[in-house]
């Protein structure tokens, strides 16, 4: 792991106090002006709120609160209330009390607390600038009172000093008994700030991420803002996992080895690390050049550094090769997952268009990662104004240092005006009414500096994240090209319907003649199939009630299939009178009769399971001959992958030394409809594929890799392997279109992780 | 010369735009408007009448899109309008024709601009005149000083005699914005030549200093770009009295683009050059040469000056070899200058040493 504040301070403290080094290091412990020292604070207590929830499993409701205690000293009074499962006594001053205390530097797996010096830091600071201790109100279920203490911290042994401590009946505004939760009020000098980098703003971005926190802020001007709980679903529980060969360093090797009880180094290499099979553990010490028997504990650094090599890859092994070893599990991270960022960012902001992606978890010198990107456009956001990227660490907002960070590189590198966004000379962060949200999630997030507001660059990650924006872009642009032709048909309408009648009554009248028909007048102004499609929540069924209506305005009778897109593993389709059949997954077709010239053809149906907002837009694509205008022409080839990928899937095995079986051959984007550049996106998911190998299971750890990789609950364990990169990335149809809607089907173009496809 | 139709002339007109767009409907196609393009692409010089007309090129505007649409529609709301308007003997501005809109649905205007486009519009392919359509425009017409009489009809329909010089105050005779024969007869004048005038600040100077009597013309405020009312009365009294007109302007592209549609005829009403263009008004100043002979304080030719002089040249009307060469000029030196730019030699300097000397530079 990275040498953090950990060993530093741990260091550090030994020889100064903790209250000096904490005054030297402040900038980087988030305190170093009163504005910031504030949203430090808040963030520190929000953080553990939502830890503490997430690891009990309840969903947590925040209470902040910020009031001006001394005005003319700037010092602020901040209490932040949550009904978490509360602190056991004895573990109070340790909590508040001890810096670095607790288990979350030493356990590889996402947490949000990996970014911060703790609660504690907040109420070292309160007392180093007001002199004052933190109070702490604590329940716990099984207890009938709570306990309430005064927490302050003796600097020079790093120890906790408690006062008035005291067991007290714990109600709430309205007397009635708080059944648990953990209350810290603290006061410090501090300045409460609006704006891009405010304690609102952090608010508001956290619970754009963590949509199951219901959280209410109170600003000193007493004004109170409810963030929603949208969805009742907690995060899954993440596992800790054992560090993988491939990014190990040597003092982390040298430590481990010291510490290691085992008699044997293949015991040591299997037990410690992920990613290593009996056989791998052989063929490392092997390539190392030592001994099976060798008792760990005794290993010489020159020794240690010889494994090490072996483990990072750079020693080979009996073939010649560098020894393979299986990624690590992916199981310890917890993205949002895309219909809860949706849900998310549409609470906190209006528009009319999202889209939200979570790529599949990969590896990256051994440590996993999984990029989440959301989009989300139109409404009141400014037209005029650069785009507000909003950057997220797991699941922590990084508030600062926009400009320096990975994750606002790769958004600018992404040429935006070829999806709709201004942007001048194709770089930099675009302009328009939109905001961009980027979730890395990973066991170690690399940031530039101990501040830890931006990502350091890490060309991986880099290709991930602009990988998911190109998609994003062409979600929008798809986007606004379907408004752009829906207000050329309503226009349209406009005119046939109400203009046209008019015209030919009026100059009859003024002609004294009779009405002209009009039927010939019209196939003449549309020549056309023009295809109306509604997407609607219908709030008393709560369904989502769809109808696809095709007008045929040209002079020969018509005939199509028309196919939608619809939400398969989320949702059920009823009150489909036409029937029809499944096409493919997420794709459902009718076989329309003959449609004479002037007529009509409706198809109606509605969605149930899910929830408004979920499903806003319905696409629509077509077979037979002539323009719709209002849908896309099918595109057979992509079909065809599509079929292929879900009948033939699971037949893939793969054996030693072949590569996963992508097909390069072809791009079945063939009807050049796609503006976008498919070549350039499928050349970097086809790379990207072959990062990761596909590995020799070990029969006896066979077992192992298939619980560790699929935990059950996990969406993607249903889905079908892998469609082929191409025919993901590619454009604008139909394998584009069913993707950002059917959610879960094609977002399998990546490691092969064991566990789907035997 | 009369160019007014009878209502029954005018009617008959406005339903064969009607009939085009009935028949088109009738044979089952989409109803259409014939009319000229109207710009610079589409004028030439006709040279019987001396002056630019629009071209032989023709626009179809179809009911295809939902704006040509309701100019379509509009268009029937403004001759049914017309017809009622003839029948009760009544008239009204292009400004309250835009307000009654308001109140014909989906053939209502979004913008006074597009009333006033579409009433050009049917005079173009009417060959009517709005006069004949019973609209008029909400702008006055100029001013006008110097020894000229003529009759004008009053509201009660009685003609009155009025002397330009003698029975006004100091803002002189104010143009009516209809000057044809039914509504003003020019009588008689002692004066040698017409001075059209770009400002209103010029015009007051001349006024003040005498310069029409002391000169023997008459002075017209143009107030800008002329109305028509402007130009048409310029144009009977150079035809009717033989009066040469001179035109004193700024010195900008904007001032030559006034002399132009004095002289020539505007594009925007190049279907009527012939009543409004003078061919003979020939241009005093400012001129490019000017701003260099009497090194005249002069600002910095704006984007949009550039971009205007530019358009110039390749206008027809400036195609003659003076206007280029103008034209040109201005660009190289990249200056501009007011006509009231003169006052830098004092306020007599315009009317004692810059005009007589222009004057008689063009032999007056």
């Amino acid at each position: 792991m990275h040498m953090g504040i950990a060993e530093r301070m741990a260091s550090a403290h030994k020889q100064i106090a903790i209250s000096e080094f904490f005054e030297k290091n402040k900038h980087f412990l988030g305190f170093d002006t009163d504005t910031r020292a504030l949203i430090t604070a808040v963030k520190e207590a929000v953080d553990n709120a939502l830890d503490a929830c997430e690891e009990a499993r309840i969903l947590p409701t925040i209470n902040i609160k910020i009031s001006k205690h001394d005005a003319k000293r700037d010092i602020i009074l901040l209490e932040v209330q949550d009904n978490g499962p509360g602190i056991p006594m004895k573990s109070l001053e340790n909590v508040f009390g001890k810096l670095l205390y607790g288990s979350r530097f030493h356990v590889i797996r996402q947490s949000r607390g990996q970014q911060g010096i703790g609660i504690t830091g907040v109420v070292m600071y309160g007392q180093l600038t007001t002199g004052k201790p933190s109070r702490i109100i604590s329940k716990i279920a099984t207890e009938e009172t709570a306990v309430q203490v005064n927490i302050g911290i003796d600097t020079q042994k790093n120890k906790a000093l408690k006062t008035k401590q005291e067991r007290i009946t714990w109600t709430d505004e309205d007397g009635e008994l708080i059944e648990q939760g953990v209350r810290i009020s603290t006061k410090m000098k501090a300045k409460y700030q609006r704006g891009r980098q405010s304690v609102y703003q952090y608010l508001r971005m956290t619970s754009i991420v963590n949509p199951h926190a219901e959280i209410f802020f109170t600003d000193p001007d007493g004004e109170t803002t409810h963030f929603p709980r949208v969805t009742e679903k907690l995060p899954r529980i993440v596992d800790a996992i054992k560090p993988h060969p491939s990014g190990l360093h040597l003092g982390q090797l040298q430590r481990m080895l010291k510490s290691s009880d085992e008699r044997k180094l293949t015991s040591f290499l299997r037990h410690n690390f992920s990613g290593v099979s009996k056989r791998a553990a052989k063929e490392l010490v092997a390539a190392a050049e030592l001994e099976e028997f060798n008792k760990p504990k005794l290993i010489k650094p020159d020794d240690a550094q010889a494994l090490l090599e072996a483990m990072n890859g750079k020693r080979n092994g009996s073939k010649g090769k560098p020894v393979k070893l299986l990624p690590p599990p992916t199981n310890c991270l917890s993205p949002i997952e895309e219909m809860l960022i949706k849900k998310g960012l549409s609470k906190t902001i209006d528009s009319r268009f999202i889209a939200t992606l979570t790529r599949p978890p990969v590896v990256s010198q051994g440590n996993p990662y999984q990029v989440e990107v959301g989009l989300i456009f139109g409404g009141g956001m400014p037209a005029d104004k650069p785009v507000e990227i909003l950057r997220f660490a797991n699941r922590v907002p990084l508030m600062y240092q926009q400009g320096g960070c990975l994750l606002t590189k790769a958004i600018e590198s992404v040429d935006w005006r070829q999806y709709g966004l201004e942007q001048a000379g194709g770089k930099g962060v675009p302009k328009g009414p939109a905001a961009i949200l980027i979730h890395l999630a990973s066991t170690y997030v690399q940031f530039t500096s101990e501040a830890k507001e931006a990502l350091a660059d890490n060309e991986e990650v880099f290709g991930e994240v602009r990988r998911a924006a190109l998609e994003m872009g062409r979600g929008l642009r798809r986007h606004l090209e379907k408004r752009r032709k829906m207000a050329k048909t309503k226009e349209k309408f406009e005119l046939i319907n109400d203009i046209l009648p008019a015209i030919a009554e009026k100059s009859a009248a003024l002609l004294n003649k009779p009405v002209p028909a009009l039927s010939g007048a019209i196939t003449r102004i549309m020549n056309a199939v023009i295809c109306q499609e509604t997407t609607e929540w219908n709030k008393a069924t709560k369904q989502t009630d769809i109808s696809i209506i095709l007008y045929n305005y040209t002079a020969r009778p018509r005939s199509y299939t028309i196919l939608v897109s619809w939400p398969e593993r989320l949702a059920e389709m009823v009150a489909n009178e036409r029937g029809g059949r499944k096409e493919a997954l997420g794709l459902w077709a009718w076989k329309l009769e003959t449609i004479e010239p002037g007529m009509r053809a409706e198809v109606t149906y509605s969605l149930t399971g899910l929830d408004k907002g979920d499903w806003n837009e319905t696409e629509v694509f077509y077979r037979g001959a002539g323009d719709v205008i209002g849908a896309s022409v099918l595109d057979e080839k992509i079909l065809a992958e599509i079929r292929k990928q879900e009948r033939g899937g699971l037949d893939i095995t793969p054996t030693e030394d072949q590569d996963v079986p992508i097909e390069l051959n072809e791009n079945p984007i063939g009807n050049g409809s796609s503006t976008s550049a498919p070549l350039e996106v499928d050349a970097e998911n086809i790379s990207e594929s072959d990062n990761v190998p596909p590995e020799p299971i070990d029969s006896d750890l066979e077992a192992d890799v298939l619980a560790e990789s699929s935990p059950p609950g996990d969406a993607s364990t249903n889905a079908s392997p892998s469609l082929s990169a191409p025919a993901v990335t590619g454009a604008d149809d139909l394998g584009q279109a069913v993707m950002n809607k059917t959610t879960d089907l094609f977002k399998q173009q990546k490691l092969f992780d064991g566990g789907d496809a035997q | 010369m009369t160019r007014t139709h009878t209502p029954e002339e005018t009617k008959a007109a406005m339903h064969e735009v009607v009939l085009e767009m009935y028949d088109r409907m009738m044979k089952g196609e989409a109803p259409t408007m014939t009319l000229p393009v109207r710009t610079k692409k589409n004028i030439g010089f006709d040279s019987k009448l001396g002056v630019y007309k629009y071209g032989k090129k023709r626009s179809i505007r179809d009911a295809k899109s939902l704006g040509s649409a309701k100019q379509l529609l509009r268009a029937l709301h403004v001759i049914e309008f017309i017809e009622e308007m003839i029948d009760a003997g009544k008239s009204s501005t292009l400004r309250e024709m835009y307000y009654i809109s308001e109140g014909w649905g989906h053939g209502h205007f979004s913008s006074q601009n597009e009333s006033n486009n579409l009433a050009e519009d049917l005079e173009i392919v009417t060959k009517c005149l709005r006069e004949d359509f019973k609209l008029r425009p909400e702008e006055d017409g100029a001013r006008m000083i110097g020894d000229i009489t003529l009759n004008e009809r009053n509201r009660r329909g009685e003609w009155m005699r009025i002397n330009a010089r003698d029975d006004v105050g100091d803002s002189g005779y104010g143009v009516p914005y209809n000057v044809e024969a039914e509504k003003i007869q020019l009588l008689e004048h002692d004066v040698d030549f017409i001075m059209a005038i770009e400002t209103g600040g010029m015009f007051d100077r001349l006024v003040e200093n005498g310069f029409d009597e002391e000169h023997r013309c008459a002075l017209l405020h143009l107030k800008g770009q002329p109305a028509r009312s402007t130009r048409r009365i310029l144009k009977r009294m150079n035809e009717e009295w033989n009066l040469p007109v001179v035109v004193f302007l700024d010195g900008d592209p904007w001032s030559f683009r006034i002399y132009a549609s004095i002289a020539y005829g505007a594009i925007k009403t190049a279907h009527i050059s012939e009543y409004l263009a003078t061919p003979s008004a020939s241009y005093l100043g400012i001129t490019a040469d000017d701003i260099v002979a009497y090194d005249l304080p002069s600002d910095d030719l704006s984007r949009k000056d550039v971009e205007a002089l530019k358009a110039e040249l390749t206008d027809p009307r400036f195609a003659d070899s003076w206007w280029q060469e103008q034209i040109n000029m201005m660009l190289d030196l990249g200056k501009k200058a007011e006509q009231q730019s003169l006052a830098k030699y004092g306020l007599d300097f315009v009317t004692d040493t810059y005009l007589p000397e222009k004057l008689a530079e063009m032999g007056h």
